[in-house]
């Protein structure tokens, strides 16, 4: 087991289904991190930066489960929810799916249940996290370029061509042209398509208007 | 209530008077310092053959005239003397009835057993009826003719057992009926010429000579107060169903956690046992679980059969921290439901008290259910029941139950006691005055007050064993 095995966390009050459930997932091999209440899940730093998900218990004291992932949500956490209860009706089934809750299981719990939904959600995860990453590797791109080319870049992934964006930027094409090749080798693309792939992915297309405006 | 109580109590002194009522004749013997059958039926010695206690009250109480109080056994007193009175009611009881009875009782005793408003049967030592009264007849069924010589079993079962009754009228010395016990109402099973049964209580009294032995049942026909007594405790346990009918939900997800935790345990077993080398130590701590959780699953399992349950009441020693524990682990998921926070505060050090363990425990519940319900609409930072059992003077302990809902209106916090009273959308209004009729028969006491701050605390009190010891103690003797 090393630091890129996948974290589950398991939040559940009672410490004899807590320790059973820690025992059931580190026997898939997975990295178990357990916590009594969801206030104590909050107060440590959940973050990491390998793949995690959360087996939650719905009825805590203090602080119940669907509380827990209001506020996870709340500070836009991409952590996969797994609920688990023994109560679970229809309206507290559908409250948590809407809020984007991976998985809804029944207590007691099947191993096969529960370790396919944590698989699945730990995909999601893993997913998240390589989306994330590539999204850092486009910022840190983005931070090559010169305040000029972030000019060009953001009027040509809106579609315009070489001769209005000199237009817009009062220069001549020639120059344009220069900038461009130069945004194209430093965002490490080979084709405009790519490049408004890449920008929309970063969100730079809406993200970029403003500033790019407010610049001038 | 208290019609009940004060039939009881006259019941009670009859059965009392009764074996005095023997004694008196014997005392009188005594006191004439002659010995001699008293009850047999070759009574006299004297010229002319005298039968029974009537011819013994003639002979022998003539001199003394001896009048003594109908006290209880043991408390037998000479309050006065009066001549010539025996010897005269003696005459005209002869004059009614014409000739001396045959048998070994007399007639003026026949006569008093005759006019007592209780159902009397006297057996004689082979355990056939001797004498029975009008309401005997009445109650039993049987004609007067039909009984006597029939086996008194057949009525009264166990009445010729070898140690029958514990009232016996021993023909010692003057200090032996002191020492004996008075006579104890057994509740038991009468059975009437029909075949039927009905719940009667009987005391039994053996009236002993050095010739015979007789056997003196007193039977009180119980049926409509058993009756009374059982649609109480019907009542009580249908409440205490429907209380925990309210908590289905939570007590099946109480059940739930163990049994969750005892699969999850099982499967990571079977997981555990694929690998190889086995971690053998992870295996042998998940088994000792599966123990824990199933002891766990099978006390939940248990403290919900015993409220179920419809049991005869049965008043022991018990500990206030384990009868509020047991409600408080009941009520622990329904709680989490609806987000409110138990706080128990029994002192360790409480004496035990004396009562019905279920109904203690249906008194506790139905307070912290009202509690949930108070703070149904307020807000999740305050919503705490606190929970408490202190130590009173007067060798009592009070148990409280502090919500911090709404309160209660002045005038509810008398009314909310009454049956059929309620203030819920759901309630039958019966929860408050079964646990009131519960805690009055423990001798205790309950009550609602607002707090100072918010919501409303309901008390309630119950006798320390010693104080309950002490107050049957007093009342039995």
């Amino acid at each position: 087991m090393n630091d890129n095995t996948p974290v589950v966390f398991v939040v559940d009050d009672d410490d004899s289904v807590r320790r059973a459930l820690v025992r059931l997932i580190g026997s898939a091999g997975y990295r178990v991190k357990d916590f009594g209440s969801a206030l104590a899940f909050l107060a440590c730093e959940p973050l990491t930066d390998c793949a995690a998900c959360l087996v939650l218990d719905v009825r805590l004291p203090d602080l119940n489960g669907l509380e827990l992932q209001r506020r996870l949500n709340g500070a836009s956490a991409t952590l996969p929810i797994i609920f688990i209860t023994g109560y679970g009706d229809i309206p507290m089934t559908v409250s948590a799916m809407k809020a984007g809750a991976a998985d809804f299981l029944a207590k007691p719990v099947s191993d096969v249940d529960l370790l396919g939904a944590i698989e699945s959600a730990l995909g999601r995860s893993d997913e998240a996290l390589a989306s994330r990453s590539e999204i850092d590797a486009i910022h840190r791109r983005l931070g090559r370029l010169t305040p000029r080319e972030r000019e060009v870049l953001s009027l040509i992934v809106k579609g315009l061509l070489n001769k209005q964006v000199a237009c817009e930027l009062g220069t001549v094409e020639k120059t344009i042209k220069v900038h461009r090749a130069r945004v194209m080798e430093k965002m490490e693309v080979h084709s405009l398509a790519e490049l408004v792939r890449i920008s929309d992915k970063a969100g730079i297309i809406a993200r970029d208007q403003a500033p790019a405006s407010a610049q001038q | 209530m208290t019609i009940v109580h004060a039939v009881a109590v006259v019941e009670a002194v009859f059965i009392a008077l009764l074996p005095a009522l023997l004694l008196r004749r014997r005392g009188a013997q005594q006191a004439a310092d002659e010995g001699g059958p008293y009850l047999a039926s070759a009574a006299g010695s004297s010229a002319a053959p005298r039968y029974g206690i009537r011819g013994m009250l003639r002979d022998r109480w003539k001199p003394l005239g001896g009048r003594f109080a109908m006290l209880p056994v043991g408390r037998l007193r000479r309050i006065g003397a009066r001549n010539g009175r025996g010897d005269r009611t003696a005459q005209g009881r002869e004059a009614l009835y014409g000739m001396p009875s045959p048998m070994p009782l007399d007639d003026q005793f026949r006569d008093t057993l005759e006019r007592l408003p209780l159902a009397i049967l006297i057996a004689n030592a082979d355990g056939r009826i001797e004498l029975v009264n009008a309401v005997t007849e009445k109650l039993f069924g049987y004609a007067r003719a039909e009984m006597i010589g029939l086996a008194a079993d057949m009525l009264v079962p166990g009445m010729s057992g070898a140690d029958a009754g514990r009232g016996v009228l021993t023909n010692g010395g003057p200090s032996a009926p002191a020492a004996e016990p008075p006579s104890v109402m057994l509740p038991l099973f009468a059975r009437r010429k029909d075949g039927s049964r009905f719940l009667a209580d009987v005391a039994l009294n053996v009236i002993s000579s050095e010739h015979t032995r007789l056997k003196l049942a007193v039977v009180i026909d119980r049926t409509d107060r058993y009756e009374l007594q059982r649609n109480r405790q019907e009542l009580a346990h249908l409440t205490r169903v429907s209380a925990l009918g309210e908590l289905a939900a939570s007590l099946a997800h109480e059940l739930n956690q163990p049994l969750t935790a005892i699969l999850s345990n099982v499967q990571a077993a079977q997981r555990f046992m694929m690998s190889d080398p086995i971690n053998l130590d992870e295996v042998r701590e998940i088994l000792q679980d599966l123990v824990e959780d199933n002891n766990r699953a099978s006390e939940i399992l248990r403290r919900i059969r015993a409220l179920v349950k419809k049991g005869e009441l049965e008043l022991v020693p018990l500990s206030l921290a384990s009868v509020i524990g047991d409600v408080a682990l009941l009520v622990h998921s329904d709680a989490i439901v609806r987000a409110v926070r138990v706080s128990l505060d029994v002192d360790p050090g409480l004496p035990l008290v004396r009562g019905d363990k279920v109904q203690l425990q249906q008194v506790v519940l139905n307070l912290l259910l009202n509690a949930f319900d108070a703070m149904e609409g307020g807000t999740g930072q305050d919503r705490e029941v606190a929970v408490s059992a202190s130590l009173e003077p007067a060798g009592m302990v009070r148990i409280a139950v502090r919500d911090r809902g709404p309160g209660l209106t002045s005038d509810r916090l008398e009314q909310i006691f009454k049956p059929f009273y309620t203030s819920k959308r759901d309630g039958l209004g019966l929860g408050l005055s079964i646990s009131r009729s519960i805690v009055e028969m423990h001798g205790g006491r309950i009550w609602a007050e607002n707090n100072a701050d918010c919501g409303a605390t309901f008390h309630f009190t119950l006798p320390t064993g010693d104080a309950a010891a002490t107050g049957r103690s007093t009342t039995s003797t």
